[in-house]
């Protein structure tokens, strides 16, 4: 008994792990079910008519199944096997050619309407598919496919961030194949066995776009409820109005984004920076990860870091990494903008640098690693 | 009684008793019939989702894919050759016979648990 209890542990276990690979598997071979009738009937006709082209001729198989095959495929070349012009071989062949022709054309006809019907290539497309989203890992998954998300995804390959894609309109297909998405899965989103399915255990972050708040709503709770920890797992959401925006960032979504609000914003920012509209631009392309060349990175200074307690021009991040210290953001909140060489590092801290992405790449391994920021105060400076 | 059951274990038990037939005295028909029961018991394990349809499926096809070069190699002229496949697919049929019972019994116990 207790065995039998162990198995039932085991085998609920297997399906939360991938309930939608599980049920695409259950359909792929539901489909190949019914290819076997067809099949089974064009393999009794090939058996009939081989062995009793054989009996007619004593025994020759070759060219008995062949007679078998050109009767049953209408192509009827003529009586080829010895026997078969004789009147016993004539009733058979008739015989043979009236079951036959019949099974012949079903089969063949049930065999394709199934290939298309029932989808199977795409069904077998979308089971390889999930086993790859399987082995992703920190990728971002991305909630309803539209002009918004379509060039959201353009900016995420550009920085080589993976990405799932979840759509329940089976029309975005087409859209999805076209824009050369490599991962999708076309599912409602909001469901559990969905987001488990597109790797929400091991992904990064979430994008919630569906033009619906309802369903907003019920993706980022599904979401929040999977991953409740805010610090590892972003929830980014878009919003018509400030007042659902407030709702989506208490029920989980780390920010909720109101796009009204956002083209306000800049196109304020443009208004208000009239005379110095290069810098004004520039920070703001920056800011959308617009400028390729140029970018802004923040890194936090935790305790026990050999940073702590040091002045910016012990570091000489300028020379030994190639990035500049823009800004330092204390653990108050406050912004100090007028830093200079004298200007000290505290625990909690986070420099805000500026240069290019690969420096800025660089810069972030070697700060991250205590012994690689020992060698550069020591004034190595690191390739 | 299951007459699905019947009639792929029919098709499975079949492949190996006239694999064993054609084995002791070889003759024509005996494989024909071999390579048609095989070929069949494959059609039916086609699409089957049960606990160890993998295995049965893997060993009908080696079965087959020792019966069907016998059955040329034999009309072809070589059947010392085609016999020695056919003790390969014997084998194999004894597998799919013993993972049969094998599956029976686990698939008792599921319905018991069910």
């Amino acid at each position: 008994m207790k065995k039998k209890r162990k198995l039932r542990r085991l085998k609920i276990g297997k399906r939360e792990e991938n309930q939608l690979l599980d049920l695409y598997q259950r359909k792929l071979i539901e489909a190949l079910k019914e290819l076997r009738l067809p099949v089974l009937m064009l393999h009794f006709a090939l058996t009939v008519g081989t062995l009793g082209y054989m009996v007619l001729s004593g025994g020759d198989f070759i060219n008995s199944f062949y007679m078998t095959v050109i009767t049953i495929g209408t192509i009827g070349f003529g009586e080829i096997v010895e026997g078969s012009d004789t009147l016993v071989g004539r009733i058979f062949t008739s015989f043979l050619a009236l079951s036959g022709i019949g099974i012949f054309t079903t089969s063949v006809t049930i065999t394709v309407r199934l290939i298309f019907k029932e989808d199977i290539i795409n069904l077998y497309r979308a089971i390889r598919m999930l086993k790859e989203i399987e082995n992703l890992s920190n990728h971002f998954i991305v909630c309803g496919y539209n002009e918004i998300t379509a060039r959201l995804i353009k900016l995420l390959r550009k920085r080589k961030i993976e990405f799932v894609v979840i759509d329940g309109r089976s029309e975005v297909a087409v859209r999805l194949q076209e824009d050369n998405v490599k991962y999708f899965v076309l599912e409602e989103p909001f469901k559990r066995s969905v987001l488990i399915s597109a790797g929400i255990m091991k992904a990064k972050g979430l994008i919630v776009n569906l033009e619906d708040d309802a369903r907003n709503i019920a993706v980022i709770v599904t979401a929040r409820l999977l991953r409740p920890e805010r610090d590892n797992f972003l929830i980014y959401s878009f919003a018509p109005t400030e007042e659902t925006a407030q709702k989506l960032e208490e029920l989980g979504a780390n920010r909720a984004i109101v796009p009204a609000r956002l083209l306000a914003t800049r196109i304020s920012a443009y208004i208000f920076h009239i005379g110095s509209a290069f810098i004004s631009d520039l920070f703001d392309r920056i800011a959308f990860g617009e400028e390729s060349d140029i970018d802004i990175l923040e890194f936090g200074v935790s305790g026990g870091s050999p940073l702590v307690g040091k002045m910016l021009k012990e570091i000489d991040f300028r020379r030994k990494l190639s990035v500049t210290i823009i800004a330092i953001r204390r653990t108050t909140g406050e912004l100090d903008i007028n830093i200079t060489g004298d200007t000290q590092i505290e625990e909690g801290d986070t420099l805000i640098l500026f240069g290019s992405p690969k420096n800025l790449r660089r810069a972030q391994r070697i700060l991250g690693n205590f012994e690689r920021v020992e060698r550069l105060l020591g004034g190595k400076v690191e390739v | 009684m299951r007459f699905k059951k019947i009639f792929t274990d029919f098709f499975i038990l079949m492949a190996l008793t006239t694999n064993i037939s054609f084995i002791v005295t070889p003759n024509p028909y005996e494989l024909v019939i071999t390579v048609a029961a095989n070929l069949a018991a494959t059609i039916l394990k086609i699409g089957e989702g049960r606990i160890l349809s993998t295995e049965l499926m893997a060993a009908s096809l080696v079965a087959d894919l020792h019966l069907v070069p016998a059955l040329f190699l034999f009309f072809l002229g070589d059947p010392q050759e085609a016999i020695s496949l056919s003790v390969g697919a014997l084998a194999a049929n004894v597998i799919s016979v013993l993972l049969s019972i094998i599956e029976t019994i686990l698939s008792v116990f599921t319905v018991e648990e069910d």
